[in-house]
């Protein structure tokens, strides 16, 4: 909340003109008014209005910049008659009348060319530039008229003013990543895989990975869930990716892709998971020596050992994998970093990435949860050995078998009974391998309810796991583990009730007395939650740690306190998606990037902007959507047959075929936006 | 089925439809600039936005689909108003250079401008340099593009090279290309709207009001695309011949066309006279004829007139390579069940799962390349080619390259049948004769590859498997044909065999082929002791193919008509028989009806594109006949050898013949091209010219290099042959350096 001497932002109208400062109202939006620590903003101009934060600002050159944004900056466009030639004739035409030549005329095509725009546009940016340029010639037309009538340039015309723009969409602005999404799609409506995939290269190493197990947030910021239902926007991501292996087509860099000659500086990345490989990734590619250091046997973190091969195909995620070792980036496997070598790596590398992610199972929390109790197997160690099982083909280790009472070199849970408890995807992934293993019996054991699991993971895999067989106690929750001899043999169940908030709050979960019941079980298998593993940062650091114990930065250039240690991933935020990790990671590296060369930390105008839009939200819910047709249907992807897939590690999703892909990009409404501030 | 209202009318829509789709087929009028039938919509004209009831704004038409129960209403005068403002945006800047625009009198933006009344341009932009470029066969100039943006979907989707690209960036946005990747096909001149992509031969040489359009079929391949030839009279002087062709055009928003169908049409006989002297000399040669030898560049109907003629005077008639055709589809009827086989070049484009055997797919069959290419981009086809030359041309499109040894095409085969066929009781031995590790070893294929193919054919709808040239001259052509057809016949497979020249199943159809005696020999289009020839170069000339009425049938098995682009002035096959047989035929097309399909005179015969939602006839499909007895497959044969310095017979794309060797507008290159391997296995260098013979044929080449191209290969070109050779296409040779 800032004061704002004019602003027509989301359909506010603030107009303080004439009035003295202190009496400024405040606009209801997180505008930038301050750029950076060391800057103030003048105005700030966007696809939803335009805000003035002091009197001096000439908006006639502002909007005639703001249109010449669109015309340079916008790389998209070009590709519509009204964008490509309107958008010129915006910017030449307020130019005109900028630098005092204009006419009447000129100011009344100008008006009748942005209409025209705002209805026939192909995307969003084309629409919705007009947008604050009419609001500018509304609210402000004695200027534009002064300039015409006397032939005189505006206020500021020749001076130099810093403006910096930003093209954003709704969910760009909510991916982590920050993943051009619109031009990814339009690649798929193009049939031009190689322009798609590239397109979600250029801020996602990993679109073989995110293209099948992305939560997809941005799927929650779709413009067109305001018209009928989001797009399906993961999947399409798959088809670029897809293309390029089914052609055997290489790695394909985004734009030239090209590495950059070594400069000489080293960087320590710890963990080999998304976040180390997006880190390594873009640091090898501006030309920086990395080391990554990876405790198992194998590249790829959480999604190698933890994600399922029926979820994500390794030869896929190897192919992801491949880039950054295309870049030549040095792995150094099956070693787990010491407090010393860390010492070590201060002093020989330029500076260190910790990316060890959260690979500590946490406890349910329940009376006799003791780990020596047989049966008692955490969710991350549980799915390690099937994954490296599955897709690696390595053995589980004898003390693994007799400690978790396996009669095989592998997973085999044949006439076994199996609970596990979580509700996240993590749970859900251990349930299905169960089934997979050839459990008997897979019962998931979780507080809340059925829509509480589906907004926690996805309606499909809910609904996948509930046809393999998974049996769902809801409302349920451990109170104690009974034993053997130290081996499990049933556990007591509590129940729960939801119970309405008489003041009108959240319902609260009551436990019902004398409900608790007894199941017999062979397994237990923990999938809360995890934490991070930071055993091996040295004691003397003192690096500051969050609430939930993970490494502290500021969430903008992922520094830790000690200068030259940075944190990305699960183990900086906390057990979450893969695309967080991904976004964290890419910024990671580029202020390190910067850092190692200039020992100073730093963040680009595009990351200012970015945080900045982050800030105010892109996407707003409650705008109705015009020029688009409502209910044409979301596409489905068909998935292998539950009576073949409860049998084997098949990947369980087809993905699209070609015609429900073209179907499904067509429904994008393409809402990129331009944002732009004048310093 | 939608159903929904437009302008009023009720209207349904097929599933996948756009409302423009759907009213068009409805006859209702929705404007568009950049919409093009065969490819996925651009959208990036926003002229076919329409209204649509309780829906704020316009909905674009060619991008959505309708949902039930709406009612469209396709004008009204807000819709007008802004398609008329979006005319003005388009001719922002546009040159006013109408009077020597190729395009003129055929322009979109031209027709749109008038049609929406934009009479005057009332603001205009600062304008910036845009360079013209000259791209062989195309010249683009941006500053009359309107970026559709239908080329690049041709080039991307339809002829699958993707050469055309958009270089975005606002006003500055214009096309650019990857020259190394164009096939100098034509398409995006066929499909530009405007001036802006232009053919360079063409160009300013006349406009379009002064040229006569005849449609025709393509006579370079057996897919004789339907298509017109344009011809304008020309101000020679000496009058020596009244017109000429200028250009090929075709119905570009439903059909293609390749380089050489395009620009390959200067072959007309230019023959002014009737030669009295060299007419009595043939007539007395058919006289005396021991055999006729003819090439599969022929209609229908001249090859009826030759078998009537053979009927009178008994020699032989001969064409190995339709001989040789004919062979596999029989071997192929007796185990398929039925003579021909049951897929078309639709069926490829429309098919999900494609393997090709012993095709050159870049080079053999242009069609079946741009079918390929669209199965790839609308249903994300599998595409699997067995052959020894991995052919980087086509890596766009290709899934999986299975690189066989060469000459085991039939192992592969083999292979491919007891992977994919279910019941194979009825071939029983065939298939317990079947080692598939011996025939992995023997063709160099592995069985894991097979296994690969076989996985990725699980989920697929439709599978095709496309046969070419090279099995059909193999020397096991007999048995492959015997495996082809019982992969037809199981239903593995829907087949395409490609036959090997225009007409050769049309020949193959019509006549029996002899084989050649010793004796005086007639040559219909190919050197003999007499001979007929639409080159200009013979005993006698012949009209041309661009200068007849007939027909042929073409690799759809649907007999396509022809008519004749332009005039030719001497003596025709018509005239022998007629004086020879006693008949009084005016044109061959008398015959049309009596070749022995179906009794369809050619006046009745409908051939093109019909109306504005692109239903396609061309004349009628050949019916397979079925076929009772059933023969048995033989076990696969040893393997040949082949090693040392083999060489392919194989054309560059665009060149398929005599006829498109000596057009001005193709480059007609007769190098013979190969690996440094080759080079090396033969002890040769680029830039040696060098002598070698395949099947008694002595060749004179300039050897060339080409490093993209792997193995101990090298292509040696037959389009300057006068005949098609029957032999396999696959021969080693010893090699001569004859440098002076």
């Amino acid at each position: 909340m800032s004061k704002v001497y004019f602003s027509t932002w989301n359909g506010e109208f603030i107009n303080n003109i004439g009035k003295p400062q202190e009496e400024w109202e405040e606009s209801a939006y997180n505008l930038p008014a301050t750029y950076d620590d060391n800057r103030d903003s003048k105005a700030f101009i966007g696809w939803d209005g335009v805000a003035l934060f002091n009197e001096d600002v000439d908006v006639i050159r502002l909007a005639m910049e703001y249109a010449a944004q669109y015309q340079e900056y916008s790389e998209a466009c070009g590709r519509c008659a009204p964008g490509r030639w309107g958008g010129r004739i915006l910017y030449d035409l307020l130019d005109k009348i900028a630098r005092g030549e204009g006419s009447i005329a000129d100011f009344d095509h100008l008006k009748e060319i942005a209409k025209s725009m705002q209805v026939s546009s192909k995307c969003e940016i084309g629409k919705t530039v007009p947008n604050p340029i009419l609001d500018l010639m509304t609210h402000f037309e004695e200027l534009f008229m002064e300039c015409i009538d006397e032939q005189k340039p505006s206020k500021h015309y020749n001076e130099e003013v810093s403006y910096i723009a930003k093209i954003t969409a709704p969910c760009t602005d909510a991916c982590p990543a920050h993943v051009d999404i619109p031009g990814y799609i339009e690649g798929v409506r193009d049939l031009n895989f190689e322009e798609s995939l590239k397109a979600t290269r250029q801020t996602m190493p990993l679109a073989h990975v995110c293209g099948r197990v992305c939560p997809h947030p941005c799927e929650d910021a779709c413009r067109r869930t305001n018209l009928d239902e989001p797009i399906s926007i993961m999947e399409l991501k798959r088809l670029g990716a897809d293309y390029e292996t089914d052609h055997g087509l290489g790695f394909l860099h985004p734009g030239k892709g090209k590495k950059k000659k070594p400069i000489g500086k080293k960087v320590a990345v710890i963990g080999a998971g998304p976040a180390g490989l997006t880190t390594a990734y873009y640091l090898a590619l501006d030309g920086i020596d990395v080391d990554v250091y990876e405790e198992l046997p194998v590249l790829g973190g959480e999604v190698a050992v933890g994600v399922p091969e029926y979820r994500m195909p390794w030869a896929k995620y190897e192919q992801d994998i491949a880039a950054v070792k295309d870049l030549g980036v040095n792995f150094i496997l099956n070693h787990r970093v010491t407090a010393d070598e860390m010492r070590e790596f201060e002093k020989t590398y330029d500076a260190i990435m910790i990316a060890s992610g959260t690979r500590i199972s946490k406890k349910v929390r329940c009376e006799n949860e003791r780990p020596e109790i047989q049966g008692y197997w955490g969710a991350i160690d549980f799915l390690d050995w099937i994954n490296l099982y599955e897709k690696f083909d390595i053995k589980t280790p004898k003390e693994v078998q007799e400690q978790q009472m396996l009669p095989t070199d592998h997973v085999d849970l044949t006439g076994k009974t199996v609970a596990c408890v979580g509700g996240g995807f993590t749970s859900m992934d251990v349930v299905r391998c169960s089934i997979r293993a050839g459990a008997k019996k897979v019962i998931m054991l979780y507080r809340r309810d059925e829509k509480t699991i589906i907004r926690n993971t996805t309606y499909e895999e809910y609904h996948e796991a509930v046809e393999e067989g998974v049996e769902f106690m809801f409302h349920s929750a451990v109170a104690k583990m009974n034993d053997e001899n130290d081996v499990l043999k049933s556990l007591d169940v509590d129940k729960f009730e939801l119970v309405p908030d008489p003041d009108g709050g959240r319902p609260q979960l009551v436990k019902i007395e004398g409900a608790t019941e007894t199941i017999e079980v062979d397994y237990l298998i923990p999938a809360v939650s995890q934490s991070a593993d930071l055993d091996f940062i040295p004691q003397e650091w003192e690096l500051e740690m969050t609430s939930w114990a993970t490494l502290k930065t500021n969430g903008k250039d992922y520094m830790t306190s000690r200068k030259g240690v940075f944190a990305s991933g699960d183990c900086e935020y906390g057990p979450m998606t893969i695309v967080n990790a991904v976004g964290q990671a890419k910024r990671g590296a580029s202020v390190i990037s910067r850092y190692v060369q200039t020992g100073e930390i730093t963040l680009t105008d595009d990351e200012i902007m970015e945080d900045h839009l982050r800030k105010i939200k892109v996407y707003d819910k409650k705008e109705k959507i015009t020029g688009w047709l409502a209910g044409v249907p979301r596409q489905k992807s068909e998935v292998l047959d539950v009576n073949i897939r409860k049998y084997n590690n098949d990947e369980v999703n087809f993905g699209f075929t070609q015609e429900q892909a073209i179907s499904e990009a067509e429904r994008c409404m393409r809402c990129y936006y331009i944002a732009m501030v004048a310093n | 089925m939608i159903n929904f209202k437009v302008n009023g009318i009720e209207i349904s829509a097929k599933k996948g439809e756009s409302i423009l789709d759907a009213a068009r087929r409805h006859g209702i009028y929705i404007p568009t600039m950049c919409y093009l039938p065969k490819t996925t919509p651009n959208a990036s004209c926003r002229m076919c936005s329409v209204e649509v009831e309780g829906q704020d704004g316009f909905v674009l038409s060619c991008n959505t689909p309708p949902v039930e129960g709406i009612e469209v209403t396709t004008d009204s005068e807000t819709l007008y108003k802004e398609r008329q403002n979006i005319m003005k945006m388009y001719n922002v800047n546009h040159p006013l250079q109408c009077g020597v625009c190729d395009k003129s009198g055929e322009c979109e933006l031209q027709n749109k401008t008038l049609e929406f009344e934009v009479d005057e341009q009332t603001f205009a932009v600062r304008d910036q340099y845009r360079k013209k470029k000259k791209w062989g066969v195309q010249t683009y100039d941006p500053s009359l593009c309107i970026m559709c943006e239908k080329c690049t979907a041709v080039c991307n989707e339809v002829v699958g090279s993707s050469a055309l690209f958009i270089k975005p960036g606002g006003y500055k946005s214009e096309i650019d290309i990857n020259l190394a990747d164009c096939i100098s096909c034509g398409e995006c001149v066929s499909v530009c709207p405007v001036g802006a992509m232009a053919s360079t031969d063409f160009k300013y040489t006349a406009n379009a009001w002064e040229l006569k359009r005849v449609p025709s079929s393509c006579a370079h391949c057996s897919s004789a695309c339907s298509l017109y030839y344009e011809s304008k009279h020309t101000a020679n002087s000496n009058r020596e011949y009244d017109a000429k062709i200028y250009r090929v055009t075709n119905d570009a928003d439903f059909t293609s066309l390749c380089g050489a169908g395009r620009y390959g049409f200067d072959f007309e006989n230019r023959v002014q006279t009737k030669d009295e002297e060299a007419f009595a000399l043939a007539l007395d040669k058919f006289a005396q004829a021991k055999n006729v030898v003819f090439t599969s560049q022929i209609t229908n109907e001249e090859l009826y007139l030759l078998k009537k003629l053979q009927e009178k005077f008994g020699f032989n008639l001969v064409n190995e390579e339709a001989r040789a055709f004919q062979n596999f589809m029989k071997n192929f009827a007796s185990t398929a069940g039925e003579t021909l086989y049951n897929a078309t070049l639709k069926d490829i484009a429309q098919s999900d799962f494609i393997v090709t055997v012993g095709a050159s797919i870049s080079r053999d069959n242009p069609m079946i390349r741009f079918n390929i290419s669209q199965a790839v981009k609308h249903n994300k086809a599998y595409v699997a080619t067995i052959h020894p030359i991995v052919d980087g041309e086509i890596k766009k499109l290709v899934t999986q390259y299975i690189k066989n040894e060469v000459g085991s095409e039939e192992a592969a085969l083999a292979m491919l049948a007891d992977t994919f066929v279910e019941d194979k009781s009825s071939q029983k031995e065939f298939f317990e004769s079947i080692d598939l590790g011996y025939l992995s070893g023997e063709s160099n294929i592995s069985e894991e590859e097979i296994a690969l193919l076989k996985h990725f054919s699980s989920r697929k709808k439709s599978r095709v498997l496309v046969i070419g040239e090279d099995v059909i001259n193999h020397p096991q052509a007999a048995n492959i044909a015997k495996i082809v057809g019982f992969l037809q016949k199981s239903g593995a497979f829907k087949v395409v065999i490609n036959p090997t020249n225009t007409n050769t199943l049309g020949v193959c159809l019509i006549s029996n082929l002899d084989e050649a005696e010793e004796g005086f020999t007639i040559g219909y289009n190919t050197k003999a002791d007499f001979t007929l020839s639409a080159k200009g170069d013979g005993d006698l000339d012949m009209p041309a193919l661009n200068q007849q009425e007939g027909t042929f049938v073409n690799i759809d098995k649907d007999l396509v008509t022809l008519n004749a682009g332009v005039v030719y002035k001497g003596y025709e096959l018509n005239d022998i028989a007629n004086a020879l047989l006693g008949l009084r035929a005016q044109s061959v097309i008398e015959y049309t009806h009596q070749l022995g399909f179906k009794d369809i005179k050619f006046d009745e015969l409908v051939d093109g594109v019909l109306n504005p939602a692109g239903e396609i006839v061309r004349g009628y499909k050949i019916e397979s006949q079925p076929v009772k007895t059933q023969a048995s497959i033989d076990e696969v044969a040893e393997l040949g050898e082949y090693n040392g310095s083999v060489i392919y017979s194989v054309n560059p794309i665009n060149q398929f013949n005599q006829f498109t060797k000596d057009s001005e507008h193709l480059g007609a290159k007769t190098e013979l091209v190969g690996s440094l391997q080759f080079a090396i296995a033969a002890k040769i260098s680029s830039g040696d010219d060098v002598k070698f013979s395949i099947n008694g044929t002595t060749y004179l080449r300039h050897f060339r290099v080409d490093r993209k191209l792997t193995g101990t290969i090298a292509f040696n070109p037959s389009f300057d042959q006068d005949n098609k050779s029957a032999n396999y296409r696959y021969n080693q040779v010893k090699i001569e350096v004859t440098n002076e």
